[in-house]
């Protein structure tokens, strides 16, 4: 086949998608670099004045950006360790023999299903009324009380509905790759003396390196853009101790009105961010096991 | 091959189904274009969006009988109660805004104001009662939704208003509702009902409040030197000490504590009547009382939201917003509907009021009376309330060690911040 | 002793698993109660179960309507997004060069930008196709479906990106030399091989916008083109919630999905016996 006819496939399987994905995705992107240089309130009607790097250099004197973006820190490292734990140890569970597998591969997935605000608020009611049932049914006083009125434990709080929604994702995803490994490799291990643990050390991780690098990226980008929860469960408090970076932009945005500073913060925090997830990303690449 | 076929009559369909429909939905648009303004007399359809969620479903149902009344068309948007102002915003900004929408006074309408359309030429505002109307530069641009007030909403049953007149018997009456095991004041984590009402009194009390605000963004006074905030971080003191830490307090509790009698006063406005309806009837048992901050003996009276008339909408579409607006404050059904469904206290004066209940009707009877203080806190700076005091507030009552004096020199600090 | 084992096995995975859904359970009680009932114990089985807020809610939602609303939405935009983004992948993975690596980070880099800092843009871009093309980008659900495709894209290409790579190239190669083109190959030999993917695909996809409020806030306006989740904001005022109804509604939300996610796995299912037999 000729070089000029490789092209033409090429584009025909991508173009269609590209052209949509630049005119939703990566144009508003550009037109939001631009709006991080000018001074605007973010009212189409009001004035927008060019001020080159000054909404940059203001972030850095912002105390408050800067510890919450320490939050969101702390935040995606817990999340990204609780989620694809309890994911992959889901994903295990419910793949074995098992008679209750399939419903508990539905109930576990379940928590996805609801979206949007209400969860934090219905999850308000466990931090305060049951956790302070619990506190004194069981005298677990001291792990049972009301999280959300704790700076650091509003955070592990956070944390918790985080996982308890995305584990049933990366749940999904890490089925699938599980179920990509061919029985015959399991069998043959079997039949060789292997233990669970080395089966799992030695076949079923590694050939899972796909779904680890799909499902700890998609933690990562999930979990440095919560918002959602954030603001529905603790909007930010006790006293900030709780404001994650997507917070504190879109306070910045729409709450300040100082349009264009939001943006500075987005692209510095996606500059940040987009270097630290492409290299996690090509580490565990590095990784997988070719079939 | 045969299946590449396949294939790619699939995606062709796809493709087409996508332009079609993309088609179906032009072709659609510009006939109900057409349709409006063939209309002979008919005025054109016009959109109207506003914030208050809960007058939503009567709004709707008027614009049902205006449309039988008189054949004109009103389409009601709507938007959860918290992303309102944003979702105003996103579709002012693609040119696709309503025709009538609502704005706050104070910072949100110092934003939005180059979209206001002049109205001082209509007959519906002059009905508008004094200073109730929302103003740029001498003209008319805002009508009133309704007045609204807030002060100590207590139990008759448990607190006479007659005890309640300065710092000492305020605290007085704390500390023996506490003895009985009750809680004498309840303020509630939200930011408006934690700092944002309460922290208005010494605002209000100054001579001039906004040229105190204004002073205050400037760096020129400071609230840790002010006589009125130095007595109110003592009210605070007294509530951190004697009540039930807010922070544990929802709206929802608030009410809760409050209709089944474990709360004595709330820090509430009219609004919080219709929770507590749903906790059975208790008409007779409550009332309204002025915060009694440096002797006030007056209600926080103000008004919370406007209507205002998209000037980006064409010329048509403001005849037919006007039409609207002036049959809803002078027709009868429109007058009724204010009243007696979306339940406000009218704020002009060819409004009789309706049947009201215990807290509205305080209000009302202030408002007559003209024994009310302003609303200053509409005009802190944008996003304050919520960004800035209310994290102070949190750290106030969470943190054991921390007085209301040294609780004032914090808000002097995130105001500096703040109003940078 | 095995059996013994494995049936304590179930019964603490089900106990788990009840553990995990209790704040879905304590959702479903309190769609039952009245304000004071609610206040009085959160936690309490409501005392009658009336479906009288189901009757209400759905009354107000005008749920039918939405449901329809939703459904095309979300189908069409699924579909698309799952056609569009396997054939960029695996072009994307079968292609080495330089370009099609910069188009698959990019589609990467775009997963970490927070939306709210391009929903502002995107409305003024929509507006300039709608005002300069006169193709009706807002307050529309064709427009909508676009915007999602845009959103949905990236996650679809990383994932089938991820998974493509263990396709046998081979395969491929042979249908190639007994004269299929690409479109082919691919429609013929990969894609069906992609099978568990897309499901997973389609699942968080259609569960991500399924439950999408912001976005299709922000350009369906007209009340008949509400989704399910933008006709829920009769419940959300601005400091209280009605919360019998939010919670009902919040459930009627969730049926759809739940019943959609119960026939995808057992697809799933069945894919992984098909491909054990083999």
């Amino acid at each position: 086949m000729s070089k000029g006819k490789d092209k033409a496939w090429f584009a025909l399987f991508t173009v269609p998608l590209l052209f949509i994905f630049t005119t939703v995705v990566i144009i508003p992107f550009i037109i939001g670099i631009y709006y991080s240089f000018v001074q605007w309130d973010g009212i189409p009607a009001n004035p927008k004045v060019f001020v080159g790097m000054d909404n940059y250099v203001q972030i850095f004197q912002d105390e408050r950006f800067l510890s919450s973006a320490w939050h969101t820190v702390q935040f995606t490292l817990l999340a990204l360790v609780c989620v694809n734990i309890l994911g992959l140890g889901f994903a295990l569970l419910v793949t074995t023999k098992l008679r209750s597998r399939n419903a508990a591969r539905t109930m576990f997935f379940m928590p996805n299903l609801i979206g949007g605000l209400i969860l934090g608020y219905i999850w308000q009611f466990i931090f305060t009324d049951a956790f302070s049932f619990l506190g004194e049914k069981t005298g677990l006083g001291s792990i049972f009380f009301n999280w959300l009125l704790h700076p650091q434990f509003s955070l592990y709080a956070i944390v918790v509905v985080f996982t308890w929604q995305l584990a049933g994702y990366t749940m999904i995803i890490y089925i699938a790759g599980i179920q990509g490994i061919p029985d015959e490799l399991m069998e043959a291990a079997k039949v060789d003396g292997a233990s669970l643990w080395q089966r799992l050390k030695s076949i079923v991780f590694p050939l899972l390196m796909p779904s680890f690098t799909i499902c700890l990226f998609l933690t990562l980008s999930g979990a440095f853009k919560i918002y959602d929860v954030n603001l529905s469960l603790t909007k930010g408090g006790p006293n900030n101790a709780t404001e994650m970076f997507a917070m504190n932009i879109f306070n910045e945005i729409f709450a300040y009105g100082n349009y264009g500073i939001g943006q500075a913060k987005a692209i510095i925090f996606f500059l940040i961010v987009a270097g630290l997830t492409l290299t996690q990303v090509i580490i565990t690449k590095r990784r997988e096991v070719q079939m | 091959m045969k299946k590449v076929k396949k294939v790619l009559s699939v995606l062709t369909a796809t493709a087409l189904v996508a332009t079609l429909a993309a088609c179906g939905g032009t072709s659609g648009t510009a006939d109900k274009d057409s349709g409006a303004a063939s209309g002979g007399d008919k005025l054109k359809k016009i959109t109207l969006f506003q914030s208050k969620v809960e007058i939503t479903e009567p709004l709707e149902a008027l614009v049902k009988t205006y449309k039988e009344e008189t054949g004109n068309e009103v389409e009601v948007w709507g938007a959860a109660g918290d992303a309102y102002s944003q979702q105003l915003v996103a579709k002012l900004g693609s040119n696709q805004g309503p025709t009538i929408f609502s704005v706050a006074p104070g910072p949100e309408s110092e934003k939005l104001k180059s979209y206001f359309t002049d109205l001082s030429g209509e007959e519906y505002v002059k009905n508008i009662a004094p200073d109730m109307e929302l103003k740029v530069e001498d003209k008319t641009v805002g009508v009133p939704y309704g007045v609204e007030g807030f002060g100590l909403v207590y139990n008759k049953d448990l607190v006479d208003p007659a005890n309640v007149k300065d710092l000492d018997s305020f605290t007085k009456l704390l500390e023996q509702m506490k003895a009985e095991g009750k809680n004498g004041l309840s303020l509630s984590q939200e930011a408006y009902f934690l700092i944002g009402h309460i922290l208005n009194t010494p605002f209000a009390l100054q001579s001039d409040p906004l040229a105190f605000i204004d002073q205050l963004n400037k760096g020129e006074v400071k609230m840790a030197d002010t006589k009125e905030f130095q007595e109110w971080a003592k009210f605070m003191d007294a509530i951190k000490a004697n009540a039930k830490n807010p922070m544990e307090v929802k709206y929802d509790s608030q009410m809760g504590d409050f209709a089944t009698g474990k709360t004595a006063m709330v820090h509430q406005g009219n609004w919080s009547y219709s929770m507590l309806a749903d906790f059975g009837d208790m008409d007779s048992k409550i009332g309204m009382m002025p915060f009694p901050l440096a002797g006030n003996d007056k209600l926080a009276v103000g008004v919370a939201s406007y209507w205002v008339i998209n000037n980006q909408a064409d010329a048509d579409e403001v005849k037919a917003a006007n039409a609207f607006l002036n049959w809803l404050f002078t027709s009868d059904t429109g007058k009724k509907a204010i009243v007696d469904d979306f339940k406000f206290i009218p704020a002009l004066t060819n409004i009789e009021a309706g049947n009201l209940d215990p807290l509205s009707q305080a209000v009302h009877e202030a408002t007559n009376s003209g024994q009310t203080i302003p609303w200053a806190l509409n005009y802190f700076p944008s996003g304050i309330i919520t960004n800035d005091l209310a994290p102070a507030t949190q750290e106030f009552f969470m943190n054991k060690d921390m007085t209301g004096e040294q609780f004032l020199q914090k808000l002097d600090e995130v105001w500096a911040k703040a109003s940078k | 002793m095995k059996k013994t084992g494995k049936w304590l096995l179930d019964i603490v995975l089900l106990l788990f698993a009840i553990v995990f859904l209790s704040p879905v359970f304590i959702m479903l009680i309190n769609s039952f109660k009245d304000r004071a009932e609610l206040y009085e114990n959160a936690l309490a089985f409501p005392s009658s179960f009336s479906f009288e807020y189901y009757k209400s809610a759905m009354e107000k939602m005008n749920f039918f309507t939405a449901l329809g609303n939703s459904l095309y939405v979300t189908v069409v935009s699924v579909i698309l997004v799952i056609v569009l983004a396997s054939m960029t992948a695996w072009m994307l993975v079968r292609t080495d060069n330089k370009l099609s690596k910069i188009i698959f980070f990019t589609f990467v880099a775009t997963m970490l930008i927070p939306f709210q800092t391009l929903m502002m843009p995107l409305m003024q871009v929509m507006d300039w196709i709608r005002s300069n093309l006169h193709i009706p980008m807002l307050n529309t659900h064709e427009g909508l479906i676009y915007m999602n495709v845009g959103f949905t894209s990236s996650m679809a290409v990383f994932l089938y990106h991820g998974f493509i790579k263990s396709v046998p190239v081979a395969l491929e190669e042979a249908a190639t030399l007994d004269g299929c083109s690409k479109l082919g190959v691919f429609w013929r030999i990969v894609f069906p091989l992609l099978k568990n993917i897309t499901v997973t695909v389609a699942i968080l996809n259609v569960i991500a916008l399924w439950n999408d409020y912001l976005l299709p806030s922000l350009t369906l306006s007209d009340k008949g083109l509400r989704t399910i989740p933008l006709s829920t904001f009769y419940f959300f005022g601005e400091f209280t919630i009605v919360w019998n109804q939010a919670m009902a509604g919040l459930t009627l939300t969730i049926i759809p999905v739940v019943i959609f996610y119960i026939f995808a796995q057992k697809y799933i299912i069945k894919g992984i016996a098909a491909g054990a037999v083999k």
